[in-house]
């Protein structure tokens, strides 16, 4: 036990120095938490656009207001990377890029298409 | 669930037929709103209101709420490790999810009525 007595006993992700891999993984699950936040709210907002002219216009003025397009851009991000990262993570049920130096390379790659995703999808929908 | 074995292999597999129908549903959407033109409420109740168009947003959100069933239960399951947490806990999401899902189909429902 003498060697092992320096390894971490427990998962405090604050304390933990993960590997970039790491990150895709947990990134996955905190988006897929604020995804599911959200959707009350998305139902919500899908019930009050079918109401008829006064529900949409309403539905279109509370996407507009400050706060929800910061909570939709992060939503955005979070829906972008929850896709990427889990395709990846279905190219692993496949057995494809298991080895470490692979994984890596596709934890890199999910993030690069994260951004360049995100960057056309958030500069299509503000602007 | 007769074989212990298999107990895990339900939801897991679950977990990715969703994923993958639900990856589709999305993509199909974005496309469309690409090339559609902008569109005022009578347009989208309208376009609610085709019974193909219906059916598929009500077996999107009965996909999302599945699958982000066994996502947060997962998260549930990891985190909290004591028994009455849990089942406050998971009891607490399963009324979420469940309450959306009603409602969900409610306002898909209420579009064939007016």
């Amino acid at each position: 036990m003498a060697v092992s007595d320096n390894r971490p006993f427990f998962l405090n992700l604050v304390i933990i120095r993960l590997p970039v891999t790491g990150f895709v993984s947990i990134f996955h699950r905190i988006s897929g938490l604020l995804l599911f936040l959200a959707i009350p709210f998305s139902v919500y907002l899908l019930d009050i656009s079918l109401q008829g002219s006064t529900g949409f216009s309403r539905a279109v003025d509370i996407l507009n207001m400050p706060l929800l397009q910061l909570i939709s851009l992060l939503l955005l991000w979070s829906i972008i990377h929850h896709f990427i990262a889990g395709i990846r993570f279905l190219l692993t049920d496949f057995d494809i890029g298991l080895e470490k130096q692979q994984a890596t390379c596709f934890a890199w790659l999910v993030f690069i298409i994260d951004v360049i995703v995100f960057v056309l999808l958030a500069w299509g929908i503000f602007l | 669930m007769s074989s212990p074995g298999l107990q895990g292999l339900r939801p897991w597999i679950i977990q990715r037929i969703s994923a993958v129908f639900i990856a589709v549903f999305i993509i199909y959407i974005f496309l469309l709103a690409l090339i559609s033109s902008p569109f005022n409420s009578n347009d989208w109740a309208a376009w609610v209101a085709i019974p193909y168009n219906n059916i598929f947003i009500g077996l999107f959100l009965i996909a999302v709420l599945w699958h982000a069933w066994i996502g947060i239960r997962d998260i549930v399951l990891d985190y909290i490790p004591n028994v009455v947490g849990r089942l406050l806990m998971l009891t607490l999401v399963g009324s979420t999810l469940t309450g959306s899902g009603l409602w969900g189909f409610k306002a898909l429902f209420m579009v064939f009525i007016k």
